[in-house]
């Protein structure tokens, strides 16, 4: 009885089936009959596409996403080097930078279909300040923000700082719908909701995978004849399994390969690797509350012991440049003369005697992002080297999340020793850079050198200080600091990353702007 | 002296039945090759650093000028993305894979057996108490309470081991109970107990040594499980950590290399494929041997 039931339910079951695919095949049929296909541009990495999706407080790989959803009031196109209005269409600064009056694009409409005015800037510039969470930090200058009329807006600063720049941040300078933001609760965003201004609406995202964007058809700046419909971001781990998707043009632009790979890809038709300049760079963090790292001495030891020229060449395949200071070559500030280490083994004995470093101690831990296969070879290659000068060292390669959490242990003994740090600009701006790593810190962000001199801080602070008039000086005292920090050795500076975004033939428009590293303006891109 | 006379009548039998047991062993023709192919592998685990042609490349040095070089003279297995041969990091880590295998199924011996003498020979609660014990972690997928463990502990070969190790006891608590609830009515064990032996001399001395044979077998096919489940925790980043040349931990990073240096996953798979190969056919054929059903018919 029961085995005639279930053969029963299998024949329903199966005849469900079949009226199933019938019914999707007409669908399919009746789609293509009265519309073409839809044009979708994939881009795949390695991370996840964003952490969070609150515009206010993602602070790590959701740019691309976001900067496609949201959009700032200026936009900075560092290859040019120069500003281009986005949201504002205009801005003067009086007072000496202490007062900036920017002027708001008319006629631009939110993905929920609210108007864009002076009131939904206020808002939103003081809704990421009051948050005060990832890096809302860069609006500390400003003290009020006033609506002049509908279409004005006036920021009053505290001490003279360069707005327009900060203006264009990678992050927590977008603007978001007041009407959509204020109807619901504070998570709201969070949970995985955006309205912005940007030409692709968010349509799904699958958290940890997948975000899926739509062409928004009432985009303020229009569409050209060809366009993407679809922009999908989508997290695949495996570099060869993403290799070969853009070989077949199964995906249009993906990251991160390894330079092996970018290699052998440079002789394929089908694919185009962009190489250009970055703002990206790679360097190693030093545990200074923790011994041995606290002395300066075994910190110049380290520094010395370093294998830059192999890690370029090697580790970065030769898609970088060694580090000369703190910043990299494509930021103001960065200076031709600063000191460079070199890798110097005897010196390094030498100064690992002169510090009493014993031969015993303990193993060290060095942490990097286990899906970075330079920075794996970078640790070997360091680890070997250092195992010469009589340093031993337990490598760990983790994924970002929980490095990071590693780092911000509340006991200093739970915390690693060294860290492998990948930096990019949220501004185009030296303080921003060396504020975040190396000023101290309350609550510790991303100065995981755990670094702390008054002296240094009162340089940075008044370098920014200056930069907006006397900039001489303030290159000058941006100077100052990184030679501070070369000497100290809180972190060694390794390599200027290039960027080395690849695509399909068929992916065309894409501009690189060191900028918005990795970013995809998807609206400028197109089909063939 | 007229001890010592019984106790070599007791135990004549049992080296006699040993011998038969090596012979019969040797006469199966798979069997010889597994054993045969275990011996070299522990000859190649303790001598590694000498046989290695390239021995600084195991730990210590990279290589980076020689960078995935396909295999050659120089380097018969090819070399990594650092350079370094791989030959030699193939045979090291036979020392590691054999060392943490049979050290993790020599914890779990070490917990299981105990732990099922007394279940299967004690009173009913006490045999309920560690039964469902066993069960709650027998209850989870094997890797999965591994790889569980594992991300607590940390990452690292030792943390592996002992991950796999606390997740594979339960079997060996198991056939041991089973063994034991059977032997509990046997006439030498209550003739002990009538005597006044001590509950743990009976557990220790009549019940499981009496039991031992299916644990040896089950024992030397896990050896080869447990290295392939080492090799999967590696593989996920929760065992062994660079730049030990542990064969999953290689294949991990070759992942990245293999559609232009196949060299880079193919030998230490086939290291992984072999070692676990020939620990499976040796527990094949111990079984044959000490189950007395198949043993008559040898």
């Amino acid at each position: 009885m029961r085995e005639k039931m279930l053969s029963n339910v299998k024949g329903i079951s199966s005849l469900f089936t079949i009226l199933a695919i019938a019914g999707l095949l007409v669908c399919f049929s009746v789609a293509a009959a009265t519309a073409a296909e839809p044009k979708v541009a994939l881009y795949i990495q390695d991370t996840e596409p964003i952490l969070d999706w609150d515009p206010s407080v993602e602070s790590g790989g959701g740019m691309l996403v976001l900067n496609n959803v949201y959009e700032t009031l200026l936009r900075y196109d560092a290859t040019q080097k120069k500003i281009i209005p986005l949201l504002a269409t205009s801005y003067t600064q009086s007072n000496y930078g202490m007062t900036w009056t920017f002027k708001i694009r008319k006629g631009v409409r939110f993905h929920d279909g609210s108007k864009l005015d002076a009131k939904a800037v206020k808002f939103s510039i003081e809704r990421t300040m009051k948050l005060g969470k990832g890096m809302s930090y860069i609006w500390a200058p400003v003290t009020k923000i006033t609506v002049v009329n509908k279409y004005t807006v006036k920021f009053d600063l505290e001490w003279p700082a360069p707005l327009d720049l900060i203006a264009t941040s990678n992050y927590a300078a977008f603007i978001m719908s007041p009407k959509a933001v204020k109807s619901h609760n504070q998570d709201w965003l969070s949970q995985g909701n955006a309205v912005g201004t940007g030409p692709y609406v968010l349509q799904k995202s699958t958290m940890g995978e997948e975000v899926i964007l739509r062409a928004f058809d009432d985009y303020w700046n229009g569409w050209g004849e060809k366009r993407y419909d679809f922009a999908v971001v989508k997290k695949i781990v495996e570099s060869s399994s993403r290799r070969q998707m853009i070989e077949k043009g199964d995906a249009s632009a993906t990251v991160y390969l390894p330079a092996e790979d970018l290699d052998q890809m440079k002789s394929n038709p089908n694919v185009i690797v962009n190489v250009g300049p970055s703002l990206e760079n790679t360097s190693i963090m030093f545990n200074t509350q923790r011994a041995p790292l606290d002395n300066k001495l075994v910190r110049q030891a380290f520094a010395y012991a370093f294998p830059y020229k192999k890690v370029v060449k090697y580790a970065a395949g030769g898609y970088a440049i060694k580090a000369r200071g703190a910043l990299p070559a494509q930021l103001w500030g960065h200076s031709k003369s600063l000191f460079q280490y070199s890798q110097d083994l005897e010196k390094a004995k030498q100064l690992l005697k002169q510090a009493n470093y014993s031969q015993n101690s303990r193993k060290l831990l060095f942490t990097y992002v286990s899906s970075m296969e330079a920075d794996k070879k970078m640790a070997e290659m360091y680890k070997s080297d250092l195992a010469k000068i009589g340093v031993e060292v337990e490598l760990r390669g983790m994924p970002w999340e929980s490095m990071w959490e590693l780092s911000k242990s509340r006991k200093v003994e739970d915390r690693q020793d060294i860290f492998a740090m990948l930096w990019w600009p949220d501004y185009c701006d030296p303080y921003s850079w060396l504020y975040n790593m190396f000023h101290s810190q309350k609550e510790i962000l991303y100065n995981l050198a755990y670094w702390s001199d008054p002296k240094f801080d009162k340089l940075i602070d008044d370098a920014n200080y200056e930069m907006m008039f006397k900039k001489k000086k303030s290159l000058a005292l941006y100077h100052e600091a990184q030679e501070m920090l070369l000497d100290e050795s809180p972190s060694i500076f390794v390599y200027d990353k290039k960027n080395t975004l690849v695509t399909h033939k068929s992916f065309k428009g894409f501009k690189d702007n060191p900028a918005y590293p990795n970013v995809v303006f998807f609206h400028e891109t197109y089909p063939e | 002296m007229n001890h010592q006379v019984i106790s070599w009548n007791a135990i004549a039998p049992r080296i006699k039945e040993f011998r038969e047991t090596v012979y019969l062993l040797k006469r199966n023709k798979l069997t010889r090759i597994a054993l045969l192919a275990i011996y070299a592998l522990i000859f190649i685990a303790i001598f590694a650093p000498w046989l290695a042609p390239h021995s600084t490349h195991i730990m210590m040095d990279t290589n980076p000028q020689d960078k995935l070089l396909a295999p050659c003279t120089q380097y018969l297995f090819g070399t990594d993305e650092l350079g370094r041969d791989i030959f030699s990091r193939v045979l090291y880590g036979t020392r590691i894979s054999l060392q943490t295998g049979l050290l993790a199924v020599g914890i779990s011996l070490l917990i299981g057996v105990p732990l099922g003498a007394i279940a299967g020979a004690s009173e009913w609660y006490v045999d309920e108490a560690i039964m469902r014990v066993t069960d709650i972690f027998l209850s989870f997928p094997g890797l999965l309470l591994a790889i569980a463990i594992a991300a607590i502990l940390g990452p690292s070969l030792q943390n592996a081991m002992l991950a796999i190790s606390i997740s594979w006891w339960p079997w060996y608590t198991r056939i041991v109970r089973g063994q034991a609830i059977s032997l509990r009515e046997r006439q030498f064990v209550k003739a002990a107990k009538a005597i006044g032996t001590p509950h743990y001399k009976i557990i220790f001395s009549h019940i499981i040594p009496n039991c031992i044979a299916p644990v040896i077998v089950q024992a030397s096919m896990d050896i080869g499980g447990v290295i392939l489940t080492i090799a999967a925790l590696s593989f996920l980043g929760l065992g062994a950590q660079p730049p030990t040349p542990e064969w999953g931990l290689m294949i991990s990073t070759s992942r990245t290399y293999f559609l232009s240096a196949w060299w880079y996953s193919f030998f230490p798979g086939m290291a992984i494929l072999i070692t676990v190969l020939v620990f499976n056919l040796l527990g094949d054929g111990l079984r044959e041997v000490l189950d007395p059903k198949t043993r008559k018919k040898q």
